[in-house]
């Protein structure tokens, strides 16, 4: 039987497949396509809570997630609307060359 | 204090009084330039209402003070019991617990707040004066509603984190104000030093801050079932802490790390005299009012914590002392007048941390008051000076303003002789109070070593502060009269300054001397609410559970005697024979190198300066050998930068090489710690916040 | 472990793995809309039917749109200058990502709580759903309706501002 904390482990691989992503490359628009896989790690894991969770009914796990949704989709726009604003800027979307914000 | 007891409606409406400053702050801060007159009038107004309101609590407090104890016979205001009255708020909460603001009035809280607001109010009515041409005055008057803001709702805070987070804004509103020219970058740079020097002590005093939270489980200093942070101190007493001292101990000496930054004291005070570059009524606010208040207030506040640590006494009360005397000396060789009253002022408040150190915190309070008054009075008065000699600030370019600016010299002498000591103004009663309590201490070189101090710095006191009279005031005006008038044109004061007929000094606006008088009056009789023995009902209404001291004439003739030794020096030197234009100030020959070791503030910029430059040349070694164990305070902060360093180095060479190769030789410590960090790239911070999260997470689950 | 979960943690690791080192930016796009489409499986599994729609619709339906359109609008099908496998920067990266992961599994392990076994007859219907979203959560509810609008309107203003400077 599946147990809650092969949801879990799961989510944490997600997590850290999207974390690499995001770390390690260079085009912004793949970067902001890791974070979304980061979110949805979370969001799995928030419905497995709920899932396993003594209180299903009260529904948490499942509000956070479409409130999860609604704000990374909201921040998927803004961020590829930024990307473009950036590539007119930079002619470039590489994530290293925007350092303007060097201490 | 009895459940029964009546609260009275100003001490549950306390928090009208930060908040009508804030206000203030906050719609002019939205207001366009030109409305001027708005502006000023809503921070007048504000600060004017938040005074009555503290003249009411101050009301309420000593007819709460003048009530009888139960059980005790009514004798002058002696009820021998503390007392406090709370408002509580829960801030938020999480699980079960929740995290409790509240504020207090209690006899500190009322005199406190009475002296912060009045001064405030005078300091502003005659900003409108000061500032009348400066293009940003509506920028200035919300600078200084946030700062009489902030300092206000510190002083009637009854939480520790509420205390730090006004503490922080007082010291965004000093950098604000400081910095008010920015554009000159001697301004800009004071305004920086004055704010990371500060926050160097802050980092001890947050450290404090959360050790007293774990200690104690609540940072409220008191609170109505008497378990409070402070209510706990003798409990904490008996724990132990670091370094041989108790817990108790350790947070004292963790929150004197707060006041030593915020009060200027030894050895971080070098930012205090650089903060002259800011407006002269800013310098006022900051050195009798506000911010140098907030730090010995901050000690009288958590005394408990002290009084439970004898070890921690001893060394406030030394840094104190050293203080005193060092910012003494140093005032002595300053040439100008501002310098010369911010040398003063750190060392007066040297006399207020001794005067805590040695056990004497209704004396010290006392002290801070009378010299909020005072002082004040001094700044303004020399600011009216400034004003009314056309930006000139060396008091040799100075002499003979007595006959053009008759008020701000009667008004001057009141304000010098309360500082000099000299019976019976303020300064006299109240420094007397302080060396009192010092001389009571202990027996022993050890225990009478700030007690000989603090009769040094009387002598010095009246004496450099009879010099700048002197100098200022007697004499012939020495400045070029001709050019007075337009040296400053394009300078870039020039936007504070009056178009006057180029020439002899002026006196000042009425707006401007209206303060002064107010002032001086308070200056002169003031000191009558603390005299020795059983009159003394400052000591009384502070400090009801211990009595004060009796009259010890030995220490009041000392004093005096001093005093006027000082001032008699001053007078023989610089007073009998008036200096002329060009000659050279007679300390010169008669002190030689020690003259110039004080001129030169016994060089601790410099030792600084040396200390952080090798430091950088040390670590840009140690960086370039991949050994970079940075040392002492900065361990923690170090290791981090080396763990992220190791790996950019490796992985990223270019951004960390040109980071430290270039940050190394010029920036600063912190910058460059930082800068290491900011390597502009977000992909580096995101590998930083992940390493840092996962570090921790792997700390939280080994504990 | 049942064969529906082996088989939607293949699709969705899979999925990710492909987004995260396909170089060429179309390809990353499609493996993510399989990793969307795997936890939306997930979330029907977990009997979260309405969470499920939704991800498939704002996954599928608009992220991956959108970062099409983005793809396009800046001329970039291949990514240039992407570390190779086993680059200095590659690894810094899996050494990174590996400690985040390895906290995440430890403080799973320790967890006694975590081995229980799904309870029966956990569902959620759209009609609660929609209850708790205008009773409990309708505070929530308004202020993530306003960061939409205001996301909605910021997307379009940044995109917008550097139309009219170029003209």
């Amino acid at each position: 039987m599946t147990t809650l904390a092969h949801f879990q482990i799961l989510a944490s691989l997600l997590f850290a497949i999207g974390l690499f992503g995001a770390v390690t490359r260079r085009n912004a628009i793949i970067v902001l396509l890791s974070i979304e896989i980061m979110f949805n790690a979370a969001n799995l894991s928030l419905v497995a809570f709920w899932r396993y969770s003594p209180h299903p009914e009260q529904l948490s796990g499942v509000m956070f997630a479409i409130f999860g949704i609604a704000i990374s989709a909201a921040e998927a726009a803004v961020g590829l609307a930024l990307v473009i604003v950036i590539y007119r800027y930079y002619k470039s979307i590489q994530v290293d060359e925007m350092r303007t914000l060097k201490g | 204090m009895e459940p029964t007891t009546h609260i009275p409606w100003i001490a549950s409406r306390l928090w009208l009084i930060p908040l009508l400053p804030f206000l203030a702050g906050g719609v002019s801060a939205l207001l366009p330039r030109r409305y001027r007159k708005l502006s000023a009038g809503l921070a007048i107004g504000a600060i004017g209402i938040s005074t009555l309101l503290s003249f009411c609590a101050l009301a309420e407090s000593i007819l709460r003070g003048l009530q009888p104890h139960a059980g005790q016979q009514w004798s002058a205001m002696q009820t021998h019991e503390v007392w406090h009255w709370l408002t509580e708020f829960t801030w938020f909460s999480y699980g079960t617990t929740s995290l409790k603001m509240g504020f207090v009035l209690d006899p500190l809280t009322a005199a406190m707040v009475i002296m912060v607001s009045f001064v405030s109010m005078l300091i502003f009515i005659y900003s409108l004066g000061y500032m009348d041409r400066d293009k940003n005055f509506t920028r200035f008057f919300t600078f200084l509603s946030l700062f009489a803001g902030a300092m206000l709702g510190l002083v009637v805070a009854n939480n520790l984190l509420l205390f730090f987070a006004c503490w922080e804004l007082v010291g965004l509103a000093s950098y604000l104000l400081i910095g008010f020219w920015y554009h000159r970058p001697s301004a800009a740079a004071a305004a920086k030093k004055a704010f990371l020097v500060t926050k160097l002590g802050d980092i001890g005093f947050f450290a404090g801050l959360l050790w007293l939270y774990h200690a104690t489980g609540t940072l409220q200093f008191y609170t109505p079932d008497h378990t409070g942070a402070l209510e706990q101190a003798t409990a904490l007493a008996g724990l132990p802490g670091i370094m041989g001292l108790s817990l108790a101990g350790t947070i004292a000496l963790l929150i004197f790390c707060g006041a030593v930054g915020k009060s200027g004291q030894w050895p971080l005070h070098v930012w205090l005299p650089d903060a002259m570059e800011g407006p002269t009524p800013v310098s006022a606010l900051i050195h009798a009012a506000t911010m140098v208040a907030a730090g010995v207030f901050l000690v009288a506040r958590t005394y408990p914590l002290f009084q439970a640590s004898p070890q921690v006494l001893t060394l406030v009360a030394w840094i104190g002392a050293f203080t005193a005397v060092m910012a003494a000396t140093i005032a002595v060789a300053q040439n100008d007048i501002k310098r010369i009253l911010a040398y003063s002022t750190v060392s007066q408040l040297g006399y207020m941390v001794m005067g805590l150190g040695v056990g004497g915190m209704a004396a010290a309070m006392f002290h801070l008051l009378m010299h909020g008054f005072f002082k004040a009075l001094l700044f303004l008065g020399a600011g009216s000076v400034i004003h009314g000699c056309h930006n000139e600030q060396d008091v040799f370019k100075m002499g003979g303003v007595k006959k053009h600016m008759p008020l701000t010299f009667w008004t001057y002498i009141v304000g010098t002789l309360a500082l000099a000591g000299i019976f019976p103004l303020a300064g006299f009663w109240s420094k007397d109070e302080v060396l009192t309590a010092a001389f009571n201490w202990g027996s022993g070189w050890f225990h009478k070593g700030p007690f000989v101090l603090g009769c040094i710095g009387v002598f010095l006191t009246a004496f450099y502060m009879w010099r700048q009279v002197c100098l200022v005031f007697l004499g012939e005006y020495r400045g070029d009269k001709a050019k007075a008038g337009h040296k400053h044109v394009g300078h870039e004061e020039a936007e504070t300054q009056h178009e006057t007929v180029p020439g002899a000094p002026h006196e000042s606006p009425t707006v401007m001397t209206v303060p002064l008088i107010v002032l001086a009056i308070f200056s002169a009789f003031m000191g009558f609410s603390g005299l020795p023995e059983h009159a003394n009902l400052i000591h009384h209404f502070l400090n009801p559970e211990h009595a004060p001291h009796n009259v010890n004439w030995f220490v009041i003739a000392t004093a005096s005697a001093l005093a006027f030794a000082g001032l008699g020096l001053g007078h023989l030197l610089y007073g009998l024979k008036p200096l002329a234009a060009d000659e050279p100030d007679p300390l010169k020959a008669k002190l030689g190198k020690l003259r110039e070791f004080c001129r030169d503030k016994w060089y601790w910029d410099e030792i600084y300066e040396a200390t952080v430059v090798r430091f950088a040349n040390i670590a840009s070694v140690v960086v370039d050998f991949g050994d970079r164990l940075l040392d002492g305070a900065t361990v923690g902060l170090g290791l981090l930068a080396r763990g992220l360093s190791l790996i950019n180095d490796k992985f990223d060479e270019r951004a960390i090489n040109r980071c430290f190769d270039g940050g190394c030789g010029s920036v600063r410590l912190m910058g460059r710690c930082f800068a290491a960090l900011q390597d502009g790239r977000v992909q580096s911070y995101l590998r930083l916040v992940a390493v840092a999260a996962a570090l921790l997470a792997f700390w939280f689950f080994l504990k | 472990m049942d064969t529906a979960f082996i088989i939607l943690s293949l699709i969705t690791v899979g999925g990710a793995v492909w987004a995260v080192t396909l170089r060429n930016l179309m390809h990353a796009v499609l493996s993510l809309v399989l990793f969307f489409f795997g936890i939306a499986g997930f979330f029907f599994y977990l009997n979260a039917d309405f969470v499920g729609w939704v991800q498939i619709l704002v996954y599928v339906g608009a992220v991956a749109i959108l970062a099409i359109f983005a793809i396009m609008l800046t001329h970039n099908l291949t990514a240039e200058d992407e570390p190779e496998f086993f680059s200095l920067r590659w690894l810094t990266g899996l050494a990174v990502a590996g400690a985040v992961g390895a906290v995440l599994w430890f403080a799973i392990k320790n967890n006694t709580a975590m081995s229980q076994v799904a309870p029966v007859g956990v569902a959620s219907n759209v009609a609660d759903i929609g209850r708790k979203m205008m009773t409990d959560w309708v505070v929530p509810f308004e202020v993530v309706s306003l960061l939409l609008t205001a996301a909605l309107i910021g997307s379009i203003v940044i995109a917008m501002e550097q139309i009219s400077h170029r003209k």
